[in-house]
């Protein structure tokens, strides 16, 4: 079930009713919430909870397990097994056919003439995402970090939560599954702010990606002819917005959605494309999967503590897999190279150069990184090399005869929106959007909401899937 | 922060600016309807799965789709027909999907429209692709997809404002539409499509009409047959007379062993469009 679809309309009213009736009690409501949940994952494809049972199912076994066996090498084995399941059915349901292909490429230059079948196997909506959140409980229990869950119902729903469920925030078991352990219920304040932000995603989804944005990068990335200059900025800019909006709007609508039941979900997004730098970046964009990434892989790898080399691989090596998580292929992996490799020069640059940033040099710096990051993002839309490269000679003003598809309007539609958007990310790079509306007047916040609110109507979105649910 | 009032106001000022949206179209002259999509086209299709012998199915491009009014067939026969034909589309994936994914055993009409009955077997190509996307999404299409359309019909009968056709006609009444019909002289140089205006009135059976204005205003009815020309007349690969007929015969074959039929039916055309097609495809 999408966010942006009527279907969820009619179900999220249903909850709201059933959660704030005085017919169930705490225990109920939650399970409540956790049939809902499965209600909102099976109607995309109802065989696929099976999936999730599995996952809930061992990692609940495992976390008991971790709590109090004592051996170590059984311990040991207990991990390992969660990490075999949930890598298990990334492996299978994800890179099969990735992994099959490449197998395939090797061996046929030795002459084999091997060919592989595809199995067509269908992507479980939000895999990477659910099995990322229940290997961190293992993990954190194998670590000793935290304390097992108190019931398999607190644990199914932290596996389950459906406004978080399909494309995060990726939440810890110690921020979530506490949550449930007491009755929870919205204040008044929370819930109308669970609202607004979830007319908020709605707006930055429905309005700005898909009706604005995204058909000018799909026109763009879906050309196979040279580009002007232009016309391969306008495509990328546009898709850079679009990714934004779109990822950003589905997390702020489960920001918001969970905040209407009472329960708080961590920021995932903190305006990124103001970032300075590129640690800068990564502290803000996706932020509960860079975090993820920090302490389930970076720093397991050695993080800093052992010499700059080491340092530097352990960055590579996770920022490749943190690209080969986004989608099963190479693109995905260079995207993750190349972040890699900014993440390595800035902190040899740093280390060399000491710059106070001021708010003049800090535009102009924000301003570098967001093009870098553009950059990054070609490797991220295109689907083949070939197109990759050709955007990027064209961006790189290598094209003189580049041919001109985008249409005059549409570059100008692009530029002002990201244009405003690059603005709007740096007046919000030291402040939060609830500290913004609380300075607002109540009038003009109402205005604004309503303004939202029509412009989301009127779009009519046709209900299409939020980007990141592929990955 | 006063939440309640700031809430308060947008709902207010949400609700009357909807109001004063749908209003404003209504005195355009627009009023509720259905729109020719995906979902309706599946829902249809799914009437398939539990026709009977004595059933027709429809299948062919607009000409079936303007020309045959179930309604009356079925005032006349006491059937109502299945229509599936798709505008600018080959039929011959449809029947295909009708032969291979079903069992049914009745009657199929196909109508042949020369252009594009024989136009190609090759899946990406436009008059191809219009169809098999259909049949396509009615296999894919999620429980969330279905429950989305079901919600959706009591909306698009009740309100003017709300029009989201596959065909994305040029006066369709979305935020991206109305974006589209900004005209700015293009840096492309390139000469932009003529408007394609909605000209047709479709119910919940597929039953489709041409609008009143098609027959009242001469130069809306002109603007239509315009954009016909343009895409019939654009750079188009040569048929491919031998590829499907083999293809089509292969699944008539098929239909006919297990017991069902096929009626080919060639619309009457004239003017421009039969010289097209006498030109290109003689009988």
């Amino acid at each position: 079930m999408l966010f942006n679809s009527l279907s969820f309309i009619v179900f999220l009213v249903i909850v709201l009713v059933l959660y704030y009736s005085k017919l169930f009690n705490w225990t109920n409501k939650k399970r409540m919430l956790l049939l809902a949940s499965y209600v909102f994952y099976g109607l995309w494809n109802p065989p696929l909870v099976i999936l999730l049972w599995i996952s809930t199912l061992v990692d609940w076994q495992a976390g008991k397990k971790l709590a109090v066996e004592t051996n170590a090498r059984q311990r040991k084995l207990w991990l390992l097994l969660s990490l075999a399941v949930n890598l298990g059915f990334l492996a299978f349901f994800k890179y099969r056919d990735f992994l099959l292909d490449n197998f395939t490429s090797v061996v046929n230059t030795y002459g084999y003439g091997y060919e592989a079948q595809p199995m067509d196997i269908i992507l479980p909506m939000g895999i990477s995402f659910y099995t990322f959140q229940t290997m961190s409980y293992t993990i954190d229990m194998y670590n000793r970090k935290i304390e097992p869950a108190r019931t398999f119902l607190d644990f199914a729903l932290y596996v389950t939560f459906f406004p978080q469920l399909v494309a995060g925030p990726i939440v810890r078991a110690q921020d979530l599954i506490t949550q449930f352990y007491e009755e929870k219920k919205a204040t008044v304040k929370q819930f109308l702010w669970g609202t607004f932000l979830l007319t908020i995603g709605l707006f930055q989804k429905i309005v700005l990606a898909d009706t604005l944005l995204a058909d000018t990068s799909d026109q763009v990335f879906g050309s196979q002819k040279i580009l002007d200059s232009l016309d391969a900025w306008t495509g990328t800019l546009a898709f850079s917005g679009q990714i934004f909006f779109d990822f950003a709007g589905y997390s702020t609508c489960a920001i918001g959605i969970a905040l209407m039941l009472g329960i708080v979900l961590p920021d995932n997004f903190r305006y990124p494309y103001a970032s300075i730098g590129f640690s800068d970046f990564w502290r803000r964009w996706h932020i509960t999967l860079s975090t993820w990434l920090r302490d389930y892989l970076y720093i397991p790898l050695g993080g800093n503590r052992h010499g700059i080399v080491r340092m530097y691989a352990a960055l590579m090596i996770t920022m490749l897999l943190g690209g080969l998580w986004h989608g099963a292929a190479w693109t995905f992996v260079i995207w993750g190279g190349l972040h890699g490799l900014y993440l390595i020069i800035e902190r040899i640059l740093r280390s060399r150069i000491q710059i106070k940033i001021t708010a003049f040099n800090g535009i102009i710096l924000a301003l570098f990184t967001y093009i870098l990051v553009n950059f990054t993002w070609v490797f991220f839309r295109a689907r083949e090399f070939s197109v990759a490269k050709n955007m990027l000679s064209s961006m790189l003003f290598m094209n003189e005869e580049g041919e001109k598809i985008v249409g005059t309007f549409d570059v100008f539609k692009v530029f002002i929106l990201i244009g405003l958007l690059f603005i709007s990310h740096w007046l919000m790079r030291k402040t939060s959007l609830r500290e913004v509306s609380l300075s607002m007047s109540p009038v003009t916040l109402g205005i604004v909401w309503a303004i939202m609110l029509f412009l989301i109507v009127i779009s009519q979105g046709s209900g299409e899937q939020f980007i990141y649910f592929q990955f | 922060m006063n939440l309640k009032k700031s809430f308060t106001i947008a709902l207010i000022l949400g609700v009357l600016s909807i109001i004063a949206w749908e209003f404003y179209w209504r005195s355009q002259g627009r009023f509720p309807d259905l729109d020719d999509d995906k979902y309706l086209w599946a829902s249809t299709r799914a009437k398939v799965e539990k026709a009977s012998k004595d059933d027709v199915v429809l299948v062919g491009s607009s000409r079936v789709l303007f020309n045959i009014q179930v309604h009356k067939w079925e005032e006349l026969t006491g059937i109502q027909p299945i229509q599936l034909a798709n505008a600018g589309a080959t039929p011959l994936p449809t029947f295909h999907d009708i032969v291979e994914h079903t069992d049914f055993k009745g009657t199929v009409v196909v109508g042949v429209t020369p252009p594009l009955f024989f136009s190609t077997t090759f899946e990406q190509a436009p008059p191809w692709r219009r169809a098999a996307s259909r049949s396509e999404f009615y296999k894919n299409r999620t429980y969330a997809q279905r429950l989305n359309y079901f919600l959706s019909i009591p909306l698009q009968n009740s309100l003017a404002f709300i029009s989201n056709d596959d065909e994305e006609w040029h006066d369709d009444i979305n935020l991206k539409a109305l974006l589209n019909t900004i005209s700015w002289s293009d840096r492309n140089g390139r000469a932009s499509d003529p408007p394609f205006m909605r000209f047709q009135d479709i119910d919940i059976h597929r039953n489709v009409r041409m609008k009143n204005i098609m027959l009242t205003d001469t130069a809306f009815a002109n603007s239509i047959k315009t954009v016909w020309k343009f895409f019939m007349s654009a750079d188009m690969p040569p048929p491919d007379k031998e590829s499907t007929i083999a293809f089509f015969i292969e699944d008539v074959n098929k239909l006919e062993a297990r017991g069902g039929r096929v009626i080919l039916l060639r619309n009457p055309s004239d003017g421009f469009f039969k010289d097209l097609e006498n030109n290109g495809l003689p009988r």
